[in-house]
This record gives C-alpha cells, sequence and structure tokens, in this order.
C-alpha cells in the first residue's frame, strides 16, 4: 500500500519530446545491458550449481573466476536498474554488497592452524594433537603412547613450524602467484611450475629460530640414542589419511639422513608438497594447496634386517579371517614403490595365528625374510592396531638387528569404492570373445576401455592421450599424475599394496597388476578393455563388459573445497522473491544474489512499462494489438525499433502488420500456428478444483488487476521481445533476444502457478519440461514452477525454438483440465507432437527455399 | 551495433601481447599496446583508443591506479579489466572506478571481441 502511494507521488518529469525520446533511449540502454547482465549471471549460477552436483573435479581457481564473473554481472543490473529507474533502489545496492561480502569472507577463509610450538616429541604425540602433527604422526604417537608398541623415537615439526617457514620470506606468496593461472591439463606447463615451486622452496632460508630448535631437538634425539644416528623424515601432511583421501606416496619420504643434511632434507620434503602428482591430487580431490601444511617426522632409523607392509584385512576383503604380510630384506619400502619382489604371507587373525600361505620372493632356494614367530606377533599387533582405531589398517613395519618389530607408520586401508553386488554381477559376467591376456591381481576393481599407451618414463607422460590405458612395467607412485587422464592401468609387475594401487582404487581407475607379458604384448594406439576384476584383458571395446561397471566414484563430496562452493552458493541460488506483487517483493527481501537479480529483472521490465505513462509519452504507452480489424486482448510496448517506421502511433492501437521485431513475430507465428481448437471438454471435479483454487488464491481471480499484472503483454524492439502471459490461470514468460553476438542471443523461459490442485500443477510443468527439453531447452524444475534457457546460439536455431514456445504456450494452458482423464492426455499430447513436427517442417521448409 | 576500431592493450606480459595484438589485428582492429601505465597515458590523452583493455596488474603503478588515471583524462573512454587475479573485491572495485567489465585470463578471442564491442556500444 505504501508502495503505491509512493509511486503515485514520484514526480512526473516534465519533458520536452525530445528529451523525452533521449530519455527514452538511455532507459533502453540501460534495460539493454541488464538484461545481458541477467543472462550471463543464470548462466554462471547454473554453471556453478551443474560443476557442485557434477561429481567432477574443480578448484579455487574455478569458484573464484566463476563467482567474480557473477559479482561482475549482478553488479551491472544492480546499477542499470538504480540508472533505469532515476536513482531508486539505491537500497539494493547495500543488500548486494552486504551478500558479496559474506561470499569473498568464505572463499578467503583460511585453514586455521592449531598450537605454536614449532616441534613436539613423540612421547608428547597422540590423536589430540593432529592438527599440529598431522595424521600419520598423530597415529603413529598413538601407537606408543596409547598402545604401548615399538615406535621408532625422534621428534615431529609441526604445521605451525611449516606455516612459519612458508610466510617467511613471502615464499607462499610466491607460489600462490604461479598456481594460480595453472591448467593441470596441460602437463608440461605442470611439471614446469611444479619444479620451479619446489626449487623456490629448497631454496628460501629456514628462519633461524626455526633451524634452532630443530638442531636443538636431534641433539637430544642423539643424546638419548647414545650416538649420532641418522634419521628418516617422513612426510606427515595434515588433512593427509582423512576424508577417505589416502594421498598415499604424494609425499616424500627420506631416509638414513645425516644431521647436518636434516635441515635441507627438511625444505625437501616441505617442498614435495608441490610435486607434480601432489598438485593434481589435490585438484581431483577438491583441496585447496592451503588446506594441505607439511608436518614432517624426524624419527631415529631402524637398523632393520626386514621390513614391508602389513594389511590387518585384506583390502578387497573387510571381512576376511586372514591378515596379509609382505616382507622384504632390509627396510622394504620398495614393495610400496611397486620396485621390489617380495615374501607374501596369508596369517590367521585369531590366536594363535595360523599360517595359511607362505610365498617366498625367491622360490629356488631364498631364505623367508620372517620366522613364523615374527609373522605371527606382527600379525597380532596388526589386528591390536585395527581394533584401536577401529577400521582395517595398512602398517609398514621393521625388525632390527636384535629382532625387535618397529612400527613404523599405520593408516587405514583405502577401500574400493564400487558397490560390492555391482561387482559381484560383473566378475560372472560372461563374455564370448576370449581374452588376449589373463591373469595377474587386481589391484583396483572395475572395467575400463581406451587405446594403449605405454608409458616408461617421464618424458612418455607429457605425451599421454585422454582416456588411454595407462600399460607401464614397475608402478611407479610418479605414475599417480595420469589417474585424472588414464580409462584404466596395466601393470607388468606390482601388487594391490603400492601407492599407485591406493590412489586407482580411490580414483576408480581400473588397474590390473602384475599381468605378465603385458608391455611386450601391447602395442600403442591399440583399443583394449581392461577387466581387472576377472583380470583379463580384450582386444577392442567390450560393450557388455563396460556397461555394467560401476560409475566413478564423487571425488568432490565433502572436500575442502566442495564444502566451501557449497557454502558460497547458498548466499547464491536460492530464490526467496517470487511474487511480484507481494509486499515482501523489496530490496530488503533480498537474501541471495538470484533475489537480486530476480528483483531487477522484474523492476526493469517494470519501469519499461511504465515508461510511456510516466513520462507523459503516449508512443511509448502500452498499445493494444489489433489483429485482422479486432482488437486483441494483448498489449504492446515499443521499447526502440519494434514498429514500422511510418506506423501510426496517435491511437491507442498498433497493428500487427506494423510490428517488426522479429523474436515477437517469432512467438506470434507459433501462437497463431495451429488454431485453438477451444478449451477440451472439462471433467466435473477438474473444474471443481480449479474453482476452489481460485477462491483461496486472490492472485488468480482474473478480476484483481494491477497495471502490470492483469495484461498479456509484448514488450519489444528489432530484436528483443519480452512477452508476460496470464492465460487460463498461468503466469508465463518467455524472453527472447537475437543478435549477431552470441552473449547477447537467448531464448528465457518461466512457467508458473496455475489454478488446479498441486498433484497436477506438477504435472504439467513436468509434461511442459519434457517438451521443451525434447526442443534443446535446458529445463530446470522447482515445485510448480519451470525455467527453461537456451544462449549463445545463432539466431536461426533460436527463432525456431522460439516460433515452438508460442505454439506451446497457448496449447498447453488447459492441460491440467484434461489431467486426470488418461485417455485425453494421450490423444492430447499426440496431437501436440503432431503440431510441433508440422510447424517444424514447415520453418525448415521455409529456410530452405530461402537458401535456394 | 556499431564496432570500435582502435584497442589500446595494457599489460606487462610481453607474449600475451603480441599474441592478443595479432589476433585483434586478425580481426581487423587498430591495436597499440604498452607494458606500463605511463607508457598508454599519452594514447589515452591524445584520445586515439576507442577501447582499453588493460591487466590489474603492472609495474609502475597498479591497475586499479591506472583505470583512475585513464578515466580522470577520458571519462567516457571504455575499459575493459582483463586479469589472471579472479577476485570479487578487485572486481567490484575495478567496477566502481568506471571499468565496463572485469573479465578473467584466459579468454576465447570471440569472447573479448564480443566484449569490446559491447562495452563500446553502451557507453557511445
Amino acid at each position: 500500500m505504501f508502495k503505491f502511494i509512493a509511486n503515485l507521488l514520484r514526480p512526473r518529469p516534465q519533458l520536452g519530446p525530445e528529451a523525452i525520446q533521449s530519455a527514452f533511449r538511455e532507459h533502453y540502454r540501460n534495460f539493454r545491458a541488464l538484461l545481458t547482465a541477467n543472462n550471463n549471471a543464470l548462466e554462471l549460477m547454473s554453471s556453478a550449481e551443474d560443476m557442485l552436483g557434477s561429481g567432477k573435479p574443480f578448484g579455487m581457481a574455478f569458484v573464484r573466476g566463476d563467482l567474480t564473473a557473477l559479482t561482475v554481472n549482478v553488479y551491472k543490473m544492480v546499477h542499470s536498474l538504480i540508472a533505469l529507474s532515476d536513482g531508486r533502489y539505491q537500497d539494493l545496492d547495500e543488500r548486494f554488497k552486504s551478500i558479496t561480502d559474506q561470499i569473498e569472507h568464505i572463499l578467503s577463509r583460511q585453514p586455521e592452524v592449531s598450537g605454536t610450538a614449532f616441534v613436539l616429541t613423540m612421547d608428547e604425540i597422540d590423536r589430540r594433537v593432529v592438527d599440529q602433527v598431522g595424521a600419520k604422526m598423530a597415529n603413529l604417537g598413538e601407537i606408543r603412547n596409547h598402545l604401548g608398541l615399538r615406535v621408532p623415537d625422534g621428534f615431529v615439526i609441526t604445521a605451525a613450524a611449516a606455516k612459519y617457514f612458508m610466510e617467511s620470506g613471502h615464499v607462499q606468496d610466491e607460489i600462490n602467484r604461479r598456481l594460480k593461472t595453472l591448467d593441470i591439463d596441460n602437463l608440461e606447463a605442470l611439471y614446469t611450475v611444479s619444479s620451479d615451486i619446489q626449487d623456490l622452496i629448497r631454496a628460501a632460508a629456514l628462519p633461524d629460530d626455526l633451524d634452532f630448535i630443530i638442531r636443538q631437538q636431534y641433539a637430544r634425539l642423539a643424546d638419548s640414542q647414545g650416538r649420532p644416528v641418522p634419521v628418516s623424515l617422513r612426510s606427515s601432511a595434515l588433512g593427509e589419511d582423512t576424508l577417505q583421501g589416502s594421498f598415499a606416496g604424494q609425499y616424500r619420504t627420506r631416509l638414513n639422513v645425516e644431521a647436518a643434511a636434516i635441515p635441507a632434507t627438511y625444505k625437501d620434503i616441505v617442498a614435495g608438497k608441490y610435486q607434480s602428482q601432489a598438485i593434481v591430487y589435490r585438484q581431483q580431490r577438491g583441496y585447496r594447496h592451503q588446506d594441505v601444511l607439511m608436518c614432517v617426522g624426524c624419527l631415529a632409523m631402524v637398523d632393520a634386517v626386514a621390513g614391508g607392509v602389513a594389511y590387518s584385512r585384506p583390502h578387497d576383503d573387510p571381512r576376511s579371517p586372514w591378515a596379509v604380510i609382505h616382507a622384504a630384506p632390509g627396510l622394504g619400502t620398495r614393495i610400496v614403490d611397486g620396485s621390489s619382489v617380495y615374501d607374501m604371507l596369508r596369517v590367521g587373525r585369531e590366536a594363535p595365528h595360523d599360517i595359511a600361505e607362505r610365498r617366498l620372493a625367491d622360490p629356488q632356494g631364498g631364505r623367508a625374510c620372517l620366522t613364523d614367530d615374527q609373522a605371527r606377533e606382527l600379525t597380532k599387533l596388526s589386528v591390536q592396531i585395527e581394533n584401536h582405531f577401529g577400521s582395517p589398517q595398512d602398517i609398514e613395519w621393521a625388525i632390527n638387528t636384535s629382532g625387535n618389530l618397529f612400527i613404523l607408520q599405520a593408516r587405514p586401508i583405502g577401500q574400493a569404492a564400487p558397490a560390492a553386488q555391482a561387482d559381484v554381477e560383473l566378475a560372472g559376467r560372461h563374455v564370448e570373445q576370449v581374452p588376449i591376456l589373463s591373469g595377474g591381481v587386481t589391484a583396483s576393481r572395475g572395467v575400463g576401455a581406451g587405446a594403449v599407451y605405454k608409458v616408461s618414463c617421464a618424458l612418455d607422460i607429457l605425451e599421454f592421450p585422454k582416456d588411454a590405458v595407462l600399460v607401464v612395467e614397475t608402478p611407479y607412485p610418479e605414475w599417480a599424475v595420469l589417474m585424472n587422464r588414464a580409462s584404466a592401468v596395466v601393470s607388468e609387475s606390482g601388487q594391490s599394496a603400492t601407492h599407485l594401487a591406493t590412489v586407482a582404487r580411490e580414483f576408480g581407475v581400473p588397474a590390473l597388476f602384475d599381468l605378465a607379458g603385458a608391455f611386450a604384448r601391447l602395442d600403442n594406439g591399440q583399443t583394449v578393455t581392461v577387466d581387472a576384476t576377472a583380470r583379463r584383458l580384450f582386444e577392442g571395446r567390450v560393450e557388455a563388459l563396460l556397461q555394467a561397471a560401476p560409475h566413478r566414484p564423487n571425488l568432490m563430496e565433502g572436500s575442502p573445497i566442495h564444502k566451501l562452493l557449497k557454502e558460497a552458493l547458498a548466499l547464491i541460488t536460492p530464490l526467496h522473491l517470487t511474487a511480484p506483487d507481494s509486499p515482501f517483493f523489496k530490496p530488503s527481501s533480498c537474501r541471495t544474489l538470484h533475489d537480486i537479480t530476480r528483483f531487477c529483472h522484474e523492476k526493469a521490465l517494470a519501469e519499461m512499462f511504465n515508461f510511456g505513462h510516466r513520462y507523459g509519452a503516449r508512443d511509448k504507452s502500452a498499445k493494444q494489438l489489433f489483429v485482422v480489424g479486432m482488437p486483441a486482448q494483448w498489449w504492446v510496448i515499443n521499447l526502440d525499433d519494434g514498429f514500422r517506421e511510418g506506423a501510426d502511433l496517435t491511437t491507442p492501437f498498433i497493428q500487427i502488420e506494423d510490428i517488426v521485431s522479429e523474436p515477437m513475430l517469432a512467438i506470434w507465428k507459433g501462437m497463431t500456428a495451429v488454431p485453438w481448437a477451444g478449451p477440451p471438454p472439462v471433467s466435473l471435479r477438474g473444474l471443481g478444483a480449479i474453482i476452489a483454487q481460485s477462491a483461496m488464491n486472490p492472485q488468480l481471480d482474473p478480476a484483481v488487476r494491477s497495471n502490470m499484472t492483469g495484461r498479456n503483454y509484448f514488450l519489444l524492439s528489432k530484436n528483443y521481445c519480452n512477452l508476460s502471459v496470464r492465460l487460463g490461470y498461468h503466469f508465463a514468460l518467455a524472453e527472447a533476444s537475437f543478435s549477431g553476438l552470441l552473449t547477447e542471443s537467448y531464448v528465457n523461459f518461466q512457467f508458473q502457478g496455475g489454478a488446479a490442485d498441486e498433484r497436477r500443477r506438477r504435472r504439467r510443468v513436468r509434461l511442459l519440461g519434457d517438451m521443451l527439453r525434447e526442443i534443446d531447452f535446458r529445463v530446470e524444475i522447482k515445485g510448480d514452477s519451470l525455467t527453461a534457457r537456451i544462449e549463445k546460439r545463432p539466431v536461426p536455431y533460436l527463432r525456431e525454438r522460439l516460433v515452438v514456445l508460442g505454439y506451446l504456450l497457448i496449447h498447453t494452458r488447459q492441460v491440467d483440465m484434461v489431467m486426470n482423464e488418461e485417455g485425453f492426455i494421450n490423444s492430447y499430447l499426440d496431437k501436440i507432437h503432431a503440431d510441433i513436427h508440422m510447424i517444424r517442417e514447415s520453418l525448415h521448409k521455409e529456410a530452405g527455399e530461402r537458401i535456394q | 551495433m556499431r564496432r570500435p576500431r582502435n584497442i589500446l592493450l595494457i599489460d606487462d606480459e610481453e607474449d600475451f601481447l603480441e599474441t592478443t595484438s595479432r589476433r585483434l589485428r586478425r580481426r581487423e582492429f587498430e591495436v597499440k599496446t604498452a607494458t606500463r601505465c605511463a607508457e598508454a597515458m599519452p594514447e589515452v590523452v591524445a584520445g586515439w583508443p576507442h577501447v582499453v583493455v588493460l591487466d590489474v596488474m603492472l609495474p609502475d603503478t597498479d591497475g586499479m591506479e591506472c583505470l583512475r588515471l585513464i578515466k580522470q583524462v577520458a571519462h567516457r573512454l571504455p575499459v575493459i579489466m582483463l586479469t589472471g587475479h579472479a577476485s570479487m573485491h578487485a572486481s567490484l572495485q575495478g567496477l566502481e572506478h568506471g571499468a565496463s567489465d572485469y573479465c578473467l585470463k584466459p579468454i576465447e578471442l570471440d569472447e573479448l571481441v564480443e566484449k569490446i564491442i559491447i562495452a563500446y556500444n553502451d557507453i557511445n
């Protein structure tokens, strides 16, 4: 009500005809700018929403890029509207700023570093300090201090230390600058940037106080060991080993480091955060680089005679009664690198821990790395560690010269993602074709196909084609950089414990390892299907298997970047403003950027609609459309050059022949292409429902009319048309712009409400949505409202769809009246489809004739 | 839609200037380039450019400052900011100082050409 009075009191500008013409031009210019920005903003919002739901990897570059472009377009809308309305809606700018401030705040939020200590010793460490030392070292401390198991002595250089180091001398700023524009699909650029950044970190000076503290800690460790022991430096990234993100093998470990080399090695390990495979890994899993801080464990070396990996259960069978041990002479680190042969043991999890199987690396007279007792002891500890952490564990271990067993690392086993059922079906699926290779070890289940590409050195990686099958001799961790490009992995050697296998499982890339002869037998470019589940490899694509294969997991869900975008989108995409005649349709009700765009669009239309009236310019006022000598229930406002030159503008009417707006003529053509046969016979129940709804909702009563909402009108120029329709209780808005510039070429359509009960309204909207999809609209349906869009397409393409849209506007308006009569609905739909076909055919024929 | 003819590119990356100006010339624009704001200002003062494409990070003054200088001497000259710096804050700052648009690198040439044409027509 207040708004209504305020509207009346708005001074009417007193201008001469030329000034009115120029004011109108200015309005129209702002209106066009607002429309273009609106269209861009809608596209940017939907691309961010699509990305969030797609499961495809995206980084902060996408998030910032999309949201910056969105900000720019919404800003333009707000300011175009303010200009268009002679300064009203200033308060909209405040809403806009407040919302963008909140979004900016979310985007720039930094992970907090807890604790101030640069160093913690092993006896101070357990799960409670995981935020300071990373999961790997926190778990090790837990094993030492709460399970009382033997782990090496030493200390951890904390996250706070890493942050302090990286921020000293602005190393981090420089790194961020270099990463900002990096395209990780350009592998050559990736390698260059990765290696430059690592050099930068290695070359940076360690702050004196940090350097001093590290040396001091080492001196204490040497003291307690009674000699200057060499140490191992192990990465323990913060964020690592959580969230099903294993980061397996992405970072560095350095063994046998002498005292003097500790500071340099520390920097090298911190630099390892920017190894190319780690950069790719974070991008794929939705981590920001700043979400990962590199803590480093510094532990006395174990003088090992044997070492390896123990799985408290096999990775592919979480219910197995067996533990699996891989053992090799020395430290056994080569096992996880994929570069060594080893003994394999299967040992009962329950006491007395029977040894069910023992396969020696060298079956001819080789000596076993572990005694039976040692194997039993290791199994017992593995089960104990599993029980403590509550999930099956992947444990690195070593036995020293005195026969003491040390735990070096423990982490949850990366579980294979595909659902068990799909997998069982896959494994049993019979295929006529004979495999060209079979056997080996399932390192990651699933089926993948593509052209073979063999990789044996880093240089080969650069040439690796997207969706090829990666074929290698040895599964080195470095090949993980290809996990976002490979459709499957085949390796001559290696087993399921390698880091590469862990990463393949995590990414859902099928991997078949230990497949003898694969490297020699397969040729580059040859198309193959890898069935890693059933351990066989076929020539060509085997569609029966590929179709049965489970989808790749959504790697982004729940990651830091995914969460951040989701949080930001909560301030962007939900639409709270809907009914323009509601008292809450005002700037202060705008809670999201979408609300603001909706508000701007609606008010801009109203400004253009009311211009003629407000400025007392008759030729700018709404004119009633005259068709075949009769006034029709349609009003037209000419925004610019939508009327034929010389048309008579002195009357309150305009002839359809005087209209030259191409989008309007296209809609009109569709609206009149097939004569409306009158409403279909209405069933009594259907009619009753419609009447009841009209009574409950005064907005639907055709007698309640305000100037704009109650009419069917076109706003138009030569290349633009906005049509608002209230027909048979439906509200529809169609907007089209034709332009030589693709940025300005689009068709938007909204459809809402309509009497009839909710179930019918929803069903009608679905039917309409289906038909629009058939003519290539992108359709979004929420409840009973529908939006459909096509953008950035050439004019003839848009024109054809606009004609069909005009037809649909008229002919679906009362579909809901017969919604319950199945027989009617089907014959009705058949007729609509036939009509649409006929309309499109005739358009194509016209176009063809014009070309000839 | 009318097409502007003279485009002034200001960017500190020589590679970018070279490729972009070559491509714009192929689309029948006249192009001049500058790696610093000070180098660009005489052209602006002389009224040569119809549209300016400006990077946000420049070695002498920052792009925002350069934008302010340009707008002081040529209020109605359309300036498109084109940058690798994706920041909501910076983009709003640019628009408030009168930039016609704030676009992010990398940008397709077709898109840049459309933005140039739209910026030009919006102001003229």
